[in-house]
């Protein structure tokens, strides 16, 4: 579904310039349940931007159904994301002063989803739909951000640190939705944690050091959020 | 220093309103005290006619230009004042943690006072340099005594010095009344979402789409950027206006003066609001791109609420410099002759309108280029 062709990144010029990806790559299936973990730095959001056209590689190529997304310009990358992305981050950035009914609207237009309601439903929100996010707790609004993203009928969902401001409880629970949403709506799942734990839960882990991708392994046995250690 | 020196460049705007409030009433109260002092040499009847009609008119053109633009600093100012203590919470709340009541936390806000001091003071010195003109032309018929100019001291005070501390210590209030908060709020990385909740249980009559939600949810939150762009075109249309109209009825000077008052007013404020309208939405701007909002729908959301007010507000100047000139010819100068009268110049208006059209969509143009080159980077800028 994505193929990531030895992409690289650099940050800074001159003397400052670093190289955050050292030309990675990475084929991403259809339907599955990547967790990309390593420790902080060693470019996990990085490559995420890039696999989800949020930023362009400095080189190689991101080919997503036979199109080259390295090779976009920002309007039309734009329109990839709109077409097929879901975000989630970890500080959920949910606009203040709409509800958690037209935050969710935000994703929902975009797909021109009528029955978005649904979804607030799935993440057990439907009881709040007039509430503001400073009205919520952070597990309450990061399940705002989840419904969102998925309002927005996303092929692959990209999730980036989502448990990180998180207690673990809480953290469990948000796992949870994630990967009981993924088995009712079939969507790809590609999520950066530090956590190693989550990786259990995931099909195919890769990991990450200093820019490089240094292991990839498949689970046989997937794990739930609840079984898993934190 | 949560706020130094440097922040007061941000300033201008408030700077710019000072010089012209200033300049405006040092002229005319200046004038109004030295023909006083020589009010009993005025003896012939049209004369002291022409007399109290210049002071009526410059009694009104004092304190609506000084109240006008007085209460609009101050509503910037409170505009900046929650600006910085939103960008600065952090420091703030760490200084409040360490044991600094709200309002000594808040001291260093008062050298905001100077940038309406440097104004005011500007102003002040600009009304000097243009009065052996502006006396001139008070008296260009000959019809009252020639007088020269004093210079007073308790101008200074009233207009310069008193403001500058007046609004020093509006600033370290305001700033210490919005820092009435638990600490901890305020050292939480919560900007976007813990501020105030402000409440808007609309009726849900209409199921607008997402962009209209987050346009009318931004004309009700930010209410002061609202009045900024109404402000704007009245001052604008007004005034401009106004100054056609002088150029037939008085003199060109004060039709130059009130012209060049009008656009710079007009200019700081519309540049402020518009900047302001983007700059306080670079966040939402970047989500929305992250998720795939294009750039024209992006300004929809942000920019497009506003013009309705901008027009509205220069129809309303329109109405009110119509008004107020139809006052001042046929009551204030009525027992003076020569005074042609006044109707509605359409001519002006016309070309007013175009001109703030021109003005207003070149600043919505470049705030909408600043919307294109917001970068979803900014969301992982944390
Ligand atoms: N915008 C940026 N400018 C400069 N350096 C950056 C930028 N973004 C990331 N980096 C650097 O790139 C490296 C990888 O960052 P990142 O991908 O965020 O790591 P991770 O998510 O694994 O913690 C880090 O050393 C970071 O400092
Ligand atoms: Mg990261």
């Amino acid at each position: 579904m994505i193929d990531i062709v030895n992409a690289s990144k650099f940050y800074g010029t001159g003397q400052s310039r670093f190289q955050a990806l050292k030309s990675v790559s990475l084929k991403l299936k259809k339907g599955g349940f990547y967790v990309v973990t390593g420790a902080s730095g060693s470019g996990k959001s990085t490559l995420l931007n890039i696999a989800s056209g949020l930023e362009r590689p400095d080189d190689g190529n991101i080919i997503y159904s036979e199109t080259d997304i390295a090779g976009l310009t920002d309007k039309e990358l734009t329109q990839f994301r709109r077409k097929h992305t879901g975000f989630i981050f970890q500080q959920y950035y949910l606009l203040p002063n709409l509800n958690v009914d037209k935050n969710v609207k935000m994703g929902a237009d975009l797909a021109g989803n009528k029955n978005y309601r649904e979804v607030i439903k799935a993440v057990g929100l439907e009881d709040k739909l007039q509430k503001y996010p400073g009205e919520l707790s952070g597990g309450q609004q990061q399940r705002v951000s989840i419904a969102r993203a998925l309002a927005k009928k996303p092929e692959i969902l990209f999730l980036d640190e989502p448990t990180g401001a998180l207690d673990e409880q809480t953290g469990r629970q948000i796992l949870d939705y994630i990967s009981t949403l993924q088995r009712e709506y079939g969507f790809t799942v590609v999520m950066v944690t530090h956590n190693l734990n989550i990786a259990q839960m995931a099909d195919t882990v890769v990991k990450m050091n200093s820019g490089k991708i240094t292991e990839i392994y498949s689970n046989s046995e997937k794990k739930t959020a609840y079984e898993i250690g934190w | 220093m949560i706020v130094g020196i440097k922040d007061t460049s941000r300033l201008a705007a408030i700077a710019v309103m000072a010089f012209c409030a200033v300049f405006v009433c040092t002229m005319f109260l200046n004038y109004n005290i030295d023909i006083g002092a020589v009010s009993s040499e005025i003896t012939s009847p049209e004369a002291k006619a022409l007399y109290s009609a210049m002071l009526s008119c410059s009694k009104m053109a004092c304190s609506l230009s000084g109240g006008c633009l007085a209460i609009t600093s101050a509503v910037m100012l409170l505009f900046y004042v929650k600006h910085y203590v939103t960008l600065r919470k952090r420091e703030l709340g760490i200084l409040k943690a360490l044991g600094y009541t709200d309002l000594q936390a808040s001291m260093s806000f008062g050298i905001f006072g100077i940038s309406v001091l440097a104004g005011a003071a500007a102003g002040f010195c600009a009304a000097y340099a243009v009065m052996p003109l502006f006396y001139k032309t008070q008296n260009k018929d000959g019809l009252l005594p020639d007088i020269d100019i004093d210079f007073h001291p308790s101008l200074l005070l009233y207009l310069v010095i008193l403001p500058g501390i007046f609004f020093a210590a509006l600033s370290v209030f305001s700033a210490s009344r919005m820092l009435k908060k638990p600490v901890i709020s305020l050292l939480k990385d919560t900007l976007q979402t813990n501020g105030k909740i402000k409440k808007l249980r609309e009726s849900s009559s209409a199921e607008l789409s997402f962009t209209a939600e987050l346009r009318k949810s931004n004309l009700k939150t930010k209410k002061a950027l609202v009045f900024f762009m109404v402000f704007s075109s009245f001052c604008f249309s007004a005034m401009t206006q106004m100054s056609f109209s002088m150029n037939e009825l008085s003199s060109f000077l004060m039709g130059a003066i009130i012209m060049l008052i009008g656009v710079t007013l007009a200019c700081t404020t519309l540049i402020l609001a518009s900047s302001a309208a983007v700059g306080g939405n670079t966040k939402t701007i970047a989500m929305m791109k992250a998720f795939g909002y294009s750039d024209k729908e992006c300004r929809t959301a942000l920019l497009d609420g506003y013009r309705p007010w901008s027009y509205a507000g220069f129809a309303l100047g329109t109405g009110y410099q119509y008004l107020l000139l139809k006052i001042a010819v046929n009551i204030v100068f009525k027992d003076v002759e020569n005074i042609p009268d006044y109707k509605f110049d359409l001519a002006a208006a016309i070309v007013s309108l175009a001109a703030f059209a021109v003005l207003y969509e070149l600043a919505i143009y470049i705030c909408a280029k600043r919307i294109e080159r917001v970068s979803v980077k900014e969301i992982m800028l944390e």
